[in-house]
């Protein structure tokens, strides 16, 4: 399906990540963006308030996250697009719903747009610790996509896909993108509307007697319907059945009622091949494979290329898709290669999926960031350049002393003994 | 339960809105089976989030009457009750108070008066509760007409006819509406579908019936009798007509309105 040409404000622009991803979520067809303004998310949802009245589209600033939240799941199961919009705070409030969201399998997007360190930390400068949190911020088993964007031009396209995945797969894709691509501005080329793939709900069109609101298509997930339509629907966040209908009693009749939870897992575990998305560059035949995403990839390009100047054999790996993580393809170049180097900006959280990945087949380094900034290539550079002289396998993440590190904590931190 | 459900049922028919139009939001503390059968859609989210949830119900899709079927109204969700008073969103909470959720919390909640010889038959056999209760509860009918509701009322749970015509007055109202409704808590003093029919007798018995009443006064104490009745009715334009007429003011020919499916996919 086409995008609807009142929805996409084609044409070059000049603008920052934030407001690309406002005019993504509506050519993607959002109807309902509930929000509450946290910086450095914003400018996201002030580009989407403007733009979305024009198209029949409305914006709500609730009264807090938690209401945000709600709202869009709300809105979803009432027929319509939806996304919202936070930033670290704001995206710890929203995650009890989540687990909601992938339970009643509602699909929305939130868009988080991440700053440095936890609380209130750097409100106006980046990081990207929100990673595991984005993956198991909620109680219980559940899958989520995750996706992290590099340039004001990917947060319009990839906002996009963010909708396409959450209608396909109907579960919540979060946008992880950061405060540097958030407010970098750059040119964004929105195309016309005939140029956008875009993911129609899959609407139930059999007899209403015979709807199940939780009855698995051939891919595992089910198709919906419109509240108020008349399907008598029972939605709840307790394990249910096919019908919607609490399971209270596991044995029921003699019979095994089946929990949806293996399901909730699988449909996106099993499609996983088709969801993840990935950036590579001279794979091939490289002896240090650099792993990033998002903003640190940027400076990763920079670090890489030092490296080849100094004659190293260097890779890339991009994940454009962070959840579902490309477990195999990590294992496969585990075996290839002599190490992995991971920037984030964080003290390791994607490191340890690299490293569980590579089943101790190669050295897995972390160039670490405490955040409110962004890494020095130089330090991935060398990170690189340790990685393929390092002749031992090292059983555990090696973490890179970076210069910052050295000028923050001056001789190290250590315990008191 | 039952008896309030059967009102609910009762109101629906008695207001002539259309069941499959009705949708219903609950929260943890309430989610009674017998909904399945009353021909609604329902949904059953997390604590204390119905009235946002059915905000978004109601914004994605205006023709819709949301009903938000509230246990625990004043605590978690307390804020969503306060603003939709305020933004005037279009939807009937009916609030289910059953003095309830002290006892299993061992200590006070907002809704739970405060304790007396009396006080201890409002919360069954008194003796749940470690500290009895010393905080002051809310005044639910007053909170939700401060904040703007445009229609409040209070009945127990027998006030089988008053909660019906109040249900089906409340359906057809255009604006926030709120009623609050005390019944004992099915779940907590017997088995799940067995009300404990004494106490309900004696909500019902110790309950004076005073419509267009202040709801300053309305407070429940359990010194004084519970007073029950139709408290607000007042006219005010909801949520998504003022949305429309602010936005059409500036937005012109360019803005597409919420409502009537017009705009809409």
């Amino acid at each position: 399906m086409k995008a609807n040409p009142r929805d996409v404000n084609s044409g070059t622009y000049y603008m920052d990540g934030d407001v690309a991803s406002g005019y993504g979520a509506l050519a993607a067809g959002c109807r309902f963006i509930g929000g509450y303004p946290i910086t450095p998310s914003t400018e996201a949802a002030e580009t989407f308030a403007r733009i979305a009245p024009k198209a029949g589209a409305v914006f709500i600033q609730m009264e807090d996250e938690l209401a945000s939240i709600a709202s869009v799941m709300g809105a979803s199961w009432s027929g319509v697009k939806t996304m919202t919009i936070t930033s670290g705070p704001g995206y710890s409030l929203m995650m009890e719903a989540i687990g909601l969201g992938a339970m009643i399998e509602a699909p929305f997007v939130i868009l988080n747009i991440q700053r440095g360190g936890p609380s209130t930390g750097v409100p106006t400068k980046t990081g990207q610790a929100d990673m595991m949190q984005s993956r198991w911020g909620s109680h219980g088993d559940y899958e989520v996509i995750a996706i992290s964007p590099d340039s004001p031009q990917e947060l319009f396209d990839y906002t996009i896909k963010a909708f396409n995945l959450s209608e396909k797969y109907r579960c919540p894709v979060m946008i992880m993108a950061d405060e540097c691509v958030g407010h970098m501005s750059e040119k964004v080329v929105i195309p016309p509307a005939e140029e956008i793939e875009i993911e129609p709900r899959r609407f139930y069109d059999g007899p209403k007697e015979k709807y199940l609101p939780f009855k698995p298509d051939q891919d595992l997930v089910p198709k919906m319907v419109k509240a108020g339509d008349g399907y008598n629907l029972y939605i709840t966040g307790l394990v249910h059945d096919e019908k919607g209908y609490p399971i209270k009693n596991q044995m029921e009749k003699g019979k095994r009622q089946k929990l949806p939870t293996r399901r909730l897992v699988d449909k996106i575990r099993l499609n996983a091949d088709k969801i993840i998305e990935l950036n590579e560059e001279g794979l091939d035949d490289a002896d240090v494979v650099v792993v990033s995403y998002g903003i640190s990839y940027r400076v990763a390009v920079r670090g890489i290329e030092k490296a080849r100047e100094k004659g190293i054999k260097v890779g890339s790996l991009r994940l454009i898709t962070v959840w579902p993580f490309p477990d195999k393809k990590i294992n496969e170049l585990a075996s290839k290669v002599k190490a992995f180097v991971v920037p984030e900006i964080n003290y390791g959280q994607i490191v340890f999926e690299v490293e569980r990945c590579s089943h101790g087949q190669a050295n897995v380094v972390l160039v670490p960031h405490g955040g409110a900034g962004v890494h020095n290539p130089d330090d991935i550079a060398e990170a690189i350049e340790y990685a393929v002289k390092e002749k031992k396998k090292i059983r555990k993440v090696i973490e890179w002393k970076t210069r910052l590190e050295k000028f923050v904590f001056e001789g190290g931190c250590k315990l008191n003994k | 339960m039952n008896p309030i459900i059967t009102a609910f049922a009762n109101g629906i028919k008695k207001s002539g809105v259309e069941l499959s139009n009705i949708v219903v939001v609950s929260d943890i503390p309430f989610e009674p089976e017998i909904i399945k059968d009353l021909g609604v859609d329902f949904f059953h989210v997390t604590r204390g989030r119905a009235i946002a949830f059915g905000t978004g119900l109601k914004l994605g899709n205006p023709d819709l009457k949301v009903v938000a079927f509230i246990g625990d109204l004043m605590t978690l969700g307390g804020n969503h009750l306060v603003h939709s008073g305020r933004r005037n969103m279009e939807m009937l909470v009916i609030c289910v108070n059953n003095f309830v959720y002290k006892e299993i919390a061992e200590t006070p909640a907002p809704s739970v008066s405060s304790p007396s010889e009396t006080g201890k038959k409002f919360h069954g056999t008194g003796g749940f509760s470690a500290f009895s209760t010393f905080e002051k509860p809310f005044n639910a009918p007053h909170l939700a007409n401060s904040c703007g509701a445009v229609f409040t009322a209070r009945w127990t749970a027998m006030h089988t006819n008053e909660l019906t015509n109040s249900i089906a007055n409340a359906l057809l109202k255009r604006g926030f509406s709120v009623i609050e409704v005390l019944s004992p808590g099915p779940n907590f003093y017997k088995d799940i579908n067995q009300i404990d029919s004494e106490l309900l007798d004696f909500y019902y018995k110790n309950s004076v019936t005073k419509n267009n009443e202040d709801t300053r006064n309305v407070e429940i104490t359990s010194e004084e009798k519970i007073i029950t009745g139709e408290f607000t009715d007042k006219e005010k334009s909801p949520f998504i007509d003022t949305y429309n007429a602010q936005l059409g003011k500036i937005l012109g020919d360019k803005f597409i309105p919420l409502g009537g499916h017009s705009g809409r996919d």
